[in-house]
């Protein structure tokens, strides 16, 4: 027969090492792909079946030669594994479970590698067929859910949470994984929550449970009417969701320190590649796993939660203790014995365990911190795709949380004072900040920090136009709270305002090669309007009367700057073009600066002439300014206070949808490589049952 | 009450006066007096409401001081009385030995006696049960033929003058065991918060003192245990407390251990039966109170499913519902709700399921309190404590609400969240002491009363729950039905656009508008000019003098130094503060709500602070019943063990080294700043205050010698009040015994100048104060006497040190000087205060250690 050559060929090719042929199980899978029934011969076929070492190679090759018409031949014998597979879950025999998942996770691949043309209802009827499917993926979903929710194996659960994941990612784009529908419908929402809120299950699962949940809130999101979009925006648990937080601390927590020993490695020193050698010997092949894709999906996961629930934005401000000290053992979710939150009766753990470890050098941190330190490494470098893709994700996350009441509340709070050591790139123009000196301020001043660091660091030819609009637009969100609570942050703005003032030298200088491919002016308009908010409602959130005369100092220091600027939107709205209607109005909206320019510069000039020097000292600047506000009028512009709200659809469906994509291959990659060492885990079972 | 003598006839008065004489004449004379079982009970009866309701408002006070002293000499003095009483049961002693059997019949009065309050105070202390009163009985047995000649001293206990401090006093200085079995019983018949002042003396005198008092305390230290579970964890903490200063071996077997132990291992729970005749349990089908706030009604859909009342009687019913919490599989009909039986019942988790016990919830808190402050003195900076403490009380707030209180409060309530950012470390070098505020709602009873329901943080954020998803009512049969394409949900602009700020507004009370109206007064005016499209235009002159002029309008604060974080915490209006958080607070909306602070010290012994407070309260009603307008404020104090305990702080109030080291000003300037200058009536008030609790102050620290008076135990009210803080070293004990310190009380220059100079009027109010507050005192000395006396008893504090301090306690009241002579005392204290050098000296040394100005 065909079939068992090319059975042949395949087993040679794959494990020529082992022992050839003639394997029982082969041989059960042979009879499966052979037109009749199986248990015609031997009526205790499926049991013995599962009694079997699953061959995942060969299961899997098998599947991936049948072409349509032989599928077709062979369908009632599939469709009858996989209902004897679903069966399976429910044994006692753990064994039997084990193999039974695995069978499934061959199953689910096998049909879609070999079906890539084929529709999603093929696949269904090939697997299950039309009238059963529905029942059968019932099934098979309680079953996973009692599996995930008992009291059993832990390597179970991993195993089940494998499987959901090589279900949920065997198609490259998600929403046409039509398999999915059924996981709609039949919710294992409960189970990722439950396998997040308790303590011992979230540090060996959790990392896979959030990735899960993430892709499967993905599901034709744009589309329907996702039921995990509609759960995860309303759980208000908050062990769950801090659960949640945790996960997603400890996988950005750990790539922070992988980064920051690669750094220190770099630099050289003894000690640090003593460190990062003992650091590899736990990482091992967990090296692979933490690649920055695989934090893309951790990032979703963060995003999806910060924009879907509300209640999440009390995790950011949760505090934790720091956990990236070199010692931690690295997995990509460290089990820590020492997690706080436990659902396990509080009452009895409240002193007992002491919580939080004891350790006088752990600064105490928070998701948000962690964040934000993760999104300064990633946005150092955007020129890989990737990273490009993650800082986006980051300022995006930023911008909800921005534009969020509670997380700015809290962000604005005077009593939550963090010193966040930000990485910086390092320049040749400066030198590297000494990271103890920083001060302890509320988190809104290292937002800021990060903002500024961005817009210094990233005026460069491959001008990430994109992420500089959200970036000013997060800067804006910030100062309209502000303005709208009348708080008053004590930060130096000037370093803001310097940043800004050369965006915009940047823009006049690169305007030809940047106009080629983006709209500058609406930048430009954005970051002229952040001035215009500091002109005509500084007296709102400025710290001091004299940060006001700062303001003015800086403008009219740069007065060259928004000439210039002034002078090319002039000239690029009076001829017709594309460009002509943005460029005018960045023309009305530097009225206010042309206006302090006009009238302080004569009355400097002066001063300087009346006292005859030549070069005026700040103060004597300063002096001058404000002796001269009250002969200067100020026109109000309109609507400086209001911002879009975010909203991902349709600006972002895009981007989201690349995303997932991406996310979803590397997901595919990770889960097969693990699934195999899966074969560790039945020795496991082989002794114990 | 010294003043109720007034109200004894003449003929009652002059019995009781003759008494001692005539017991002294003829020890049968006595027996003569009536005593019969019928005459003994009815006084009783009638007398025991009047002392507890009664005393107060009828009793005329004296008018003037002066002629109070003129009047000691005609009233009894309960010093009088006691010696009388004591001559007496001397008697009795000697009759001992006739054996001479004649009374029965006080006996029934005394049994009687315990049982009568019980009708007529409206059934509030009950007829003992059987094996609480035994111990008495025995006693009672054993002293039947003894106790006959107490007849008359029993008409002293049924008087109306016998009050819970005579009590006290009686059951520590009667040797007899058929009086401090009496007295014993007639515990029952005062007034809980009456007894409750006096719990301390109670317990310390059960721990260290002979058999027959403790068997005469007993019974009624189990009643109130049974009716209580805040006075059984008083007790328990007091006990333990009181018995560390024993040896470790004496300890464990002592009755204070045991009696301890048989508390907290909670067997006196209230009979069933009781409960339910005392106080009624709500039914548990009506909604609790607080589920009147808006936003809630979803809460109160399915009160019986939610289980948040917590009360022993339910906590089986949260088990249960806890077990439901693992669900064998996912039934997608009923998953809503599931949802919410996760959350319920892992709330309920909390501090029930494993052990349902009465106690451990509030012990558990208490521990975790401490737990944090100890982990806290860990850490070497300000700083790294200030974020721990926050980072820990977060998640101290996953645990509430409970059934936890803070006992320092003067209502019942339950805690419902703790603002963790707002807690401050307060000021210490080795120790970490913590400020913490805690959100309650206040019940009628928090044993009885439900535990609120957890609202979560963002509770103004939950516009995208079930009902405002514009398809998440799709059940998953419908889903199935229409396999796709169900139109677009995810308008962003719908689901999210309304909230935040608007949103805050309208839910928050109308506090919140007020704050916000004058905020976008730029918006509305950007608003209009888009209308007409007339340019609006700006002085930026206006902007700048807006800018300086809101920032001086501001009230003085303090400025942020993470050295010192506790100063703009405390610097803060108590008013403004609660205003602040309660918006903040999701359940700050609720008409119950309430906002508390104490302060959590952990590794610090506040026994001693325990019985300064006692003193001052006590110095505190004596010059409120004389009628001296001295100001003090005695601040609760909650011993836990020797070593760890609560505060509660002062509001409105900062250290002068706080004021000093902050305004960088004189402290006469400080007023100025703060009430505004001279001759206003608002400094005028803050230095009429101000001398009123100097005075006060200074008596305080005269009487019980009280040091270590660096500027940063001498806070600054913002009326203008001083207090003294910082009881560590009273009575027989001085810092390092530097000798330093050697003045009566601290008095500086600058206080002085505050007070308008030395020969200002205000001063010289001062010193009559003085005098004034020195000559009241006296006059009660015994009573303030008593609270320290009793609790020297086998206690190792340092302010007992040595054998003098009653003596040389007592020597300071100066009984023996006329009023003139006292004058002139006071004079010299004053100025010897004023002169010393030592005082300055000692804030130099202060400033040298500890940097405190």
């Amino acid at each position: 027969m065909a079939q068992t050559e090319k059975k042949a060929g395949l087993l040679r090719r794959t494990s020529s090492s082992k022992k050839p042929l003639k394997e029982k199980v082969v041989l059960m899978y042979d009879e499966i792909f052979a037109k009749e029934d199986p248990t015609k011969n031997n009526p205790r076929f499926w049991d013995e079946l599962f009694l079997m070492k699953v061959n995942l190679e060969y299961l899997e090759g098998k599947l991936e030669s049948l072409d349509g018409d032989e599928v077709m031949k062979i369908k009632d014998n599939i469709n009858s594994l996989f209902h004897h597979c679903v069966q399976a879950l429910g044994e006692e025999h753990q064994i039997k479970v084990v193999n039974a998942l695995q069978t499934l996770c061959a199953l689910f691949r096998g049909v879609h590698q070999k079906n890539k043309s084929a529709t999603g209802f093929d696949i269904i009827n090939m697997l299950m067929g039309f009238d059963k499917a529905e029942l059968r993926m019932k099934e098979l979903m309680e079953s996973l859910d009692s599996l995930l929710c008992g009291d059993g194996s832990e390597s179970l659960k991993s195993l089940c949470l494998k499987l959901l994941l090589c279900l949920v990612t065997v198609t490259d784009n998600i929403s046409q994984n039509t398999i999915l529908e059924y996981v709609m419908i039949n919710s294992i929402f409960e189970a990722i929550l439950q396998i997040l809120s308790d303590v011992s299950s979230r540090a060996q699962h959790g990392y896979d449970a959030v990735v899960l949940l993430a892709l499967l809130v993905n599901y034709r999101k744009y589309e329907s009417v996702n039921p995990y979009i509609v759960k995860l925006s309303i759980v208000d648990d908050e062990p769950t969701l801090d659960g949640m937080g945790m996960v997603i601390h400890h996988a950005l927590t750990e790539y922070n320190r992988q980064y920051k020993d690669k750094e220190e490695e770099n630099q050289g020193g003894f000690f640090s590649t003593l460190t990062s050698m003992v650091g590899s010997m736990f990482i091992a092949d967990a090296d692979e796993k933490l690649s920055v894709q695989t934090n893309e999906a951790i990032l979703l996961a963060l995003y999806e939660a910060v924009h879907l629930n509300r209640n999440f934005i009390t995790v950011l401000a949760q505090s934790h203790p720091e956990i990236d000290m070199a010692t931690t053992p690295a997995t990509p979710v460290p089990a820590s014995p020492t997690t706080p939150l436990s659902t396990t009766p509080p009452s009895l753990d409240m002193m007992n365990n002491p919580e939080l470890p004891l350790d006088p050098n752990l600064q105490t941190s928070n998701l948000l911190i962690t964040f934000l330190k993760y999104s300064s490494i990633v946005m150092q470098d955007t020129k890989d795709e990737h990273r490009l893709n993650s800082a986006r994700l980051c300022l995006i996350i930023l911008t909800c949380i921005a534009e969020d009441q509670y997380a700015d509340a809290f962000l604005h709070d005077d009593n939550m004072n963090f010193r966040v050591n930000l990485h910086r790139m390092p320049m040749r123009h400066r030198k590297k900040a000494a990271d103890k000196n920083i001060p302890s301020r509320p988190l809104v001043c290292a937002v800021l920090d990060l903002m500024v660091e961005f817009i210094i660091t990233h005026m460069m030819k491959e001008f990430p136009m994109d992420l500089y609009v959200r970036c000013i637009q997060i800067i804006h969100k910030l100062i309209c709270y502000q303005k709208k609570c009348r708080v008053r942050m004590h930060y130096t703005w000037r370093e803001l305002w310097s940043a800004l003032i050369n965006l915009l030298k940047f823009l006049l200088s690169n305007e030809t090669i940047l106009l080629a491919k983006h709209n500058i002016f609406q930048l430009a308009l954005q970051v002229v309007n952040l001035f215009n908010m500091f002109i005509t409602y500084g007296d709102t959130f400025l710290p001091t009367p004299s940060s006001y005369d700062e303001l003015y100092y800086e403008i009219i220091r740069m007065h060259q700057v928004f000439d210039n600027l002034y002078c090319m939107v002039l000239r690029v709205s009076t001829n017709a073009g594309q460009w002509k209607e943005p460029a005018s109005k960045v023309t009305h909206a530097l009225v206010n600066v042309r206006a302090i320019i006009n009238h302080f510069n004569p009355k400097i000039e002066s001063y300087a002439a009346v006292n005859h020097i030549s070069q005026l000292s700040e103060d004597q600047v300063l002096e001058v300014v404000r002796s001269n506000y009250d002969t200067l009028t100020l026109k109000l512009q309109d609507g400086l206070d209001q911002f879009e709200r975010y909203s991902e659809q349709p600006r972002e469906a895009g981007f989201f949808k690349e995303l997932v994509r991406s996310i979803s291959l590397n997901v595919r990659k990770n889960v097969s490589l693990s699934t195999m060492s899966q074969d560790v885990l039945l020795k496991e079972f082989s002794s114990i049952s | 009450m010294g003043d109720t003598e007034l109200e004894l006839s003449p003929a009652q008065l002059e019995e009781l006066q003759q008494s001692p004489s005539a017991s002294s004449n003829s020890s049968t004379s006595s027996l003569s007096l009536p005593s019969s079982p019928s005459s003994g009970t009815r006084p009783l009866t009638s007398s025991s409401p009047s002392t507890s309701e009664g005393l107060p408002t009828s009793s005329p006070p004296l008018d003037v001081i002066s002629e109070g002293v003129g009047e000691l000499s005609l009233v009894i003095d309960t010093e009088v009385a006691k010696k009388a009483c004591q001559e007496v049961l001397q008697k009795v002693k000697f009759l001992k030995a006739d054996g001479e059997v004649s009374s029965a019949s006080s006996e029934p009065v005394l049994v009687n006696g315990t049982a009568h309050p019980e009708s007529t105070d409206g059934g509030k202390p009950p007829k003992i049960s059987q094996e609480e009163a035994e111990p008495v009985k025995n006693v009672r047995r054993r002293q039947k033929n003894n106790s006959s000649k107490q007849s008359w001293l029993l008409r002293l206990f049924e008087s109306k003058l016998f009050d819970i401090s005579m009590a006290i006093s009686y059951l520590y200085n009667s040797k007899e065991p058929g009086v401090q079995a009496y007295i014993g019983n007639r515990l029952f018949s005062f007034r809980n918060e009456e007894v409750d002042f006096y719990l301390p003396q109670l317990l310390n005198m059960y721990i260290h003192m002979d058999e027959d008092v403790g068997d005469a305390i007993k019974p009624y230290v189990v009643y109130r245990c049974r009716q209580s579970i805040n006075f059984s964890l008083q007790c328990a903490w007091l006990l333990g407390a009181y018995s560390s200063d024993m040896h470790i071996s004496t300890q464990r077997h002592s009755r204070g251990t045991k009696l301890r132990k048989l508390i907290l291992s909670d067997e006196l729970k209230p009979s069933s039966q009781r409960i339910r005749r005392e106080v009624p349990q709500p039914p548990p089908s009506c909604p609790p109170p607080l589920h009147h706030g808006q936003g809630m009604s979803e809460h109160s859909l399915s009160p019986s499913k939610r289980t948040h009342q917590r009360s022993k009687s339910d906590a089986t019913v949260s088990i249960s519902l806890s077990s439901n919490l693992k669900r064998t599989a996912s039934n997608p009909k009923v998953e809503t709700s599931q949802d919410e039986d996760l959350s319920s019942s892992s709330d309920s988790l909390t501090l029930e399921a494993g052990t349902p016990v009465r106690l451990t919830p509030q012990r558990e808190f208490i521990k975790s309190l401490m737990g944090i402050g100890k982990r806290l003195a860990t850490l070497p900076t300000k700083e790294q404590k200030t974020q721990r403490l926050i980072s820990e009380l977060s998640l101290l707030n996953h645990k509430l609400p409970a059934r936890v209180w803070l006992p320092t409060a003067a209502f019942d309530h339950h805690v419902v969240r703790v603002p963790h950012t707002q807690a401050v470390v307060l000021n210490s070098k080795d120790k970490a002491p913590y400020l913490i505020y805690v959100e309650v709602l206040e019940c009628e009873n928090f044993e009885t009363s439900s535990v609120p329901v957890r609202i979560p943080e963002t509770r103004i954020r939950s516009t995208r729950s079930v009902e405002n998803l514009p398809d998440c009512g799709i059940t998953p049969d419908q889903r199935a039905s229409s396999f796709s394409t169900v139109p677009n949900y995810d308008n962003d602009d719908e689901a999210w656009s309304v909230d935040d700020i608007g949103e805050l507004q309208v839910e928050l009370p109308e506090i919140h508008t007020n704050s916000y109206d004058n905020i976008s007064q730029f918006s509305v005016d950007s608003i209009t000019s888009q209308e007409s499209k007339e340019p609006i235009f700006i002085a930026a002159g206006d902007i700048r003098r807006r800018l300086s002029e809101q920032l001086a309008h501001t009230p003085t604060t303090f400025k942020r130094d993470p050295e010192d974080p506790s100063a703009v915490a405390l610097k803060e209006p108590w008013q403004e503060k609660v205003r602040r958080i309660r918006e903040g607070s999701p359940y700050g909306h609720l008409p119950n709500w309430r906002l508390l602070s104490v302060i959590v010290k952990c590794g610090d012994d506040l026994r001693q602070e325990l019985l300064a407070y006692q003193v001052l309260k006590q110095l505190q009603i004596i010059w409120e019943q004389e009628r001296v307008p001295l100001w003090i404020k005695p601040y609760k104090i909650l011993v836990i063990s020797s070593d760890s305990g609560m505060i509660e702080p002062v509001v409105n109030a900062v250290s002068i080294h706080q004021v000093k080291k902050q305004s960088q000003l004189l402290l006469l300037d400080y007023f100025r700043q703060e009430h505004g200058d001279y001759n206003t009536e608002e400094f005028l008030t803050a230095q009429r205050n101000f001398v009123q609790s100097c005075a006060g102050y200074c008596l305080i620290c005269y009487l019980l010698q009280v040091k270590d008076r660096h500027n940063g135990n001498i806070l600054l009210d913002s009326e203008g009040h001083i207090i003294h803080i910082d009881f560590g070293f009273i009575l027989s004990s001085s810092p390092r015994n530097l000798g330093f310190e050697t003045s009566a009380f601290k008095l500086t220059s600058e206080f002085v100048d505050v007070m308008g100079g030395l020969d200002g009027d205000m001063f010289n109010y001062y010193k009559m104060l003085m005098l004034q507050g020195l000559i009241a005192a006296r006059k009660h000395m015994e009573k303030v006497i008593q609270i320290v006396e009793i609790m020297q008893q086998g206690s190792q504090l340092p302010c007992f040190h040595g054998s003098s301090t009653i003596r040389n306690l007592k020597e300071r009241f100066h009984m023996n000087l006329t009023e003139e002579q006292l004058q002139v005392l006071v004079e010299q204290m004053v100025d010897g205060s004023m002169r010393s050098i030592t005082t300055k000296l000692y804030d130099g040394f202060q400033y040298l250690t500890n940097g405190i100005m």
